[in-house]
């Protein structure tokens, strides 16, 4: 890479400093969840839904139980508080009758070796009753839909509205000379880390229980599986190993609890390790957002108004879907200072696969609307897009959509100004 | 015909938990007897580099080199809560804390060093090239490890344990009025496409990413956050697609969930902007998140200005691309 300003070779702070484990991963000595093991190790794997939504009738776990190198067979009726989750405790560490989304883990199976533990999960019948689903946000929304989780949000699915409000839209629209209006669409998206979730689970010298995994938060991870399993946190040791990339997809429980209570029922060292295909099953995904965005301007330039609606599709379980809908809320004008704004976020419960924290968080979403808006209005306008930008950004001493005024460090017109040469005469747009 | 376009984008990032909620970093400190350091931090490094960052800091802090900081981390049995790594908030966040930590160990280790060097106060005292000397009379210092080897045989220890927590303040549910988020990163970047108008493939050559990161700790990992933070943008705005039939994913393999390979990165080239935040560790904030936000942006803006087609549901694939530039033909 090459243009870079500022820093120093070697040195300490400003210094170009080579990382402290550099050498580690490029020798492959670095040790990740998949690289350790345990004398006496068994494996352990889950018997997942293939279903988004439905009524568990019975399981038939007999064969299993029955089956070459199993050590146990693990049910709901074996997790002591069957529920973890950053927000909302909404998530079982295995169904017990109801299925809300495809990956929902059912069945834990052990074995003396993965290829028996794989094969005995093959023979666990589990007896589906499969419900209607709901898929589209949108239809979600709606009164009278069946709630996915009354107990916890009563009737709605809507887990999360923020109104963002300021100034007078009425004033803002007569005000504005220029109008876009367009309707914005994101994808759902998976954190693809190259190294899909592994964990070691064992019971220590003291009677500790031990987890060794990759994760973004060990002290987390330790109180989900302490409060599961019935155990004070002193007594469970989350260790953190090397981790192959995270973005936010290791931040809810994957494996750990599981694992953990292999082990704790078996006191053997248990080993899980997520194939590529069950990663994608079981971690959650960015949240795909419709986006309705109507800005207006002055023919100087000036961003009079803006009316927003974003839709979050949050998937089975709610995860961290209302702190990232209110990151899309208060980011949703972009780095722009608008005097009259109204947004409206909503975070809707679905059967589609859950949805959680991923690089950017709900402000990673509304770029593609806020930035497609300021081109078209550049255009509308006969203004370059750095120019339009140049009259609006938020400088020291702005005040945000939320009423915040950016009081320190605000670079965005350094920023823009850096790569104003790299625009050069292509871009007449 | 192949195209080529350029397009800005802008975007702007509210770092740490947020909403009131309490970000709370921790962190220990033991300075050794040869000087060498132990930090002891919640915060994991999920690869982002951040026990580097807290070594550096350290270092800075007590005129040692980074490779003499060993930063012990993400094990629940020694380390102190450090919240999440996410949010980008453990550079601000957790430096600050590593950094009021060290200050306790080191505000011991210069009223000792004060009597050692006859000294009136400890305000006297630096610490630099790993010695701790006078200020203004640098012949009268002595070398960082005698002074604590000989310090700790007098029975003085210097350790360290404090917290830090971000400034933030709830939003209010009904108006969404508050002041939520600090401090706030921002960034811009153009991209370089060029749009095949016969396959509606799009290949992007060339970004140009500023942000604005404070100071940069460590630049060589900065340009790492943005390289990275880039390849993730093209995957948003080009490749990448969760399909689902029914609820079920239906292609979770990577022969299917098409992410960029490095024959689909640009050249990028890295501008660091630092525009001091004095509440950070040495005017410091993140980096992590910010850095992919502006690429999806730019790409989808320079398209517009390739083959005036305007994608406004990502990715914008190739079917996409050829749908739109059909319907602008039709026009």
């Amino acid at each position: 890479m090459n243009g870079t300003v500022g820093g120093t070779v070697g040195g300490t702070v400003g210094g170009r400093v080579l990382r402290e484990d550099a050498w580690g991963k490029v020798l492959g000595q670095a040790a990740f969840p998949a690289d350790v093991r345990r004398e006496g190790q068994i494996y352990a794997v889950a018997v997942r839904s293939p279903h988004a939504h439905a009524r568990i009738r019975g399981l038939k776990l007999d064969e299993a139980r029955k089956a070459e190198g199993v050590v146990a067979v693990l049910t709901s009726a074996d997790v002591p508080h069957n529920g973890h989750g950053v927000l909302y405790r909404d998530q079982p560490v295995l169904v017990q009758d109801h299925v809300r989304m495809a990956g929902d883990p059912v069945v834990l199976v052990g074995a003396e070796t993965l290829a028996e533990a794989r094969t005995a999960a093959g023979l666990v019948e589990v007896d589906y009753e499969v419900l209607p689903g709901l898929f589209d946000p949108e239809e979600a929304m709606k009164e009278g839909v069946p709630a996915l989780h009354p107990e916890i949000h009563g009737s709605t699915n809507i887990v999360y509205h923020l109104p963002v409000c300021k100034g007078n839209v009425a004033k803002g629209w007569a005000e504005a000379e220029v109008t876009v209006e367009r309707d914005y669409q994101t994808q759902m998206l998976d954190h693809a880390f190259l190294q899909p979730e592994a964990v070691l689970a064992y019971v220590d010298e003291r009677g500790h229980l031990v987890v060794e995994v990759a994760t973004q938060y060990a002290h987390y991870d330790r109180g989900e599986i302490a409060h599961a399993l019935g155990l004070k946190f002193n007594q469970v040791r989350v260790k953190t190993v090397s981790v192959g990339g995270a973005f936010g997809g290791r931040e809810d429980i994957s494996l750990q609890i599981m694992a953990a209570l292999m082990a704790w029922r078996t006191l053997r060292p248990v080993k899980m390790e997520n194939t590529r295909e069950e990663s994608f099953h079981s971690h959650s995904k960015r949240h795909p957002m419709r986006m309705h965005y109507k800005t207006g301007a002055t023919r100087a330039g000036k961003l009079t108004v803006l009316e927003a609606r974003i839709v979050g599709d949050a998937g089975a379980y709610a995860s961290w879907s209302p702190n990232i809908l209110r990151k899309a809320a208060i980011h949703a004008t972009g780095p722009y200072e608008i005097p009259n704004v109204r947004v409206d976020a909503y975070a809707v419960l679905t059967n589609n696969p859950y949805t959680g924290a991923m690089r950017g968080f709900g402000a990673a979403q509304p770029v593609l609307a806020y930035e497609s808006q300021m081109d078209l209005l550049a255009r509308e306008l006969g203004l370059s897009p750095m120019e339009l930008r140049l009259r609006n950004i938020c400088r020291v001493g702005s005040e945000t959509a939320t009423g915040q005024v950016l009081t320190g460090s605000v670079g965005m017109e350094e920023c823009l100004k850096a790569v104003k040469s790299y625009l050069g005469e292509v871009s007449a747009r | 015909m192949k195209k080529r376009g350029r397009g800005l984008g802008c975007a702007w990032y509210g770092t740490g938990y947020g909403n009131g909620f309490p970000d709370v970093s921790s962190a220990f400190v033991e300075i050794h007897d040869d000087g060498s350091v132990s930090v002891l931090t919640g915060a994991i490094d999920v690869g982002q580099g951040s026990s580097t960052i807290f070594a550096q800091i350290a270092a800075e802090e007590l005129g040692i080199d980074p490779e003499e900081v060993t930063v012990i981390s993400g094990d629940t049995d020694v380390t102190p809560d450090s919240g999440t790594s996410a949010a980008t908030r453990h550079t601000y966040n957790t430096g600050n804390a590593v950094i009021k930590a060290v200050a306790q160990a080191k505000a011991s280790l210069l009223t000792y060093a004060a009597r050692a060097l006859h000294c009136t106060t400890a305000d006297g005292i630096e610490l630099k090239d790993h010695k701790v000397r006078v200020k203004g009379e640098p012949s009268r210092s002595l070398p960082l490890a005698e002074l604590v080897s000989k310090a700790r045989l007098e029975g003085e220890r210097f350790l360290g344990s404090d917290s830090y927590t971000a400034r933030t303040t709830r939003v209010n549910p009904e108006t969404g009025q508050g002041a939520p988020y600090w401090p706030y990163a921002f960034g811009s970047q153009v991209a370089e496409v060029e749009v095949d108008t016969e396959t509606g493939n799009v290949q992007v050559l060339r970004v140009a990413a500023a942000h604005d990161l404070g100071k940069a700790i460590n630049p060589l990992q900065a340009e790492g956050q943005i390289a990275g933070g880039i390849a993730q943008g093209v995957g948003f705005a080009l490749l990448e697609e969760v399909r689902l039939s029914e609820g079920r994913i239906k292609n979770p393999t990577f022969s299917q969930y098409l992410i960029p390979t490095v024959l689909d990165m640009p050249e990028i080239r890295a501008i660091l902007v630092e525009e001091p935040e004095g509440t950070g560790p040495y005017d410091a904030k993140g980096l992590g998140e910010p850095a992919m936000l502006p690429t999806i942006a730019a790409i989808v803006n320079a398209i517009d200005d390739a083959v005036g087609v305007r994608i406004t549901s990502l990715p914008a694939t190739p079917e996409k691309i050829l749908a739109a530039l059909a319907e602008q033909s039709k026009k």
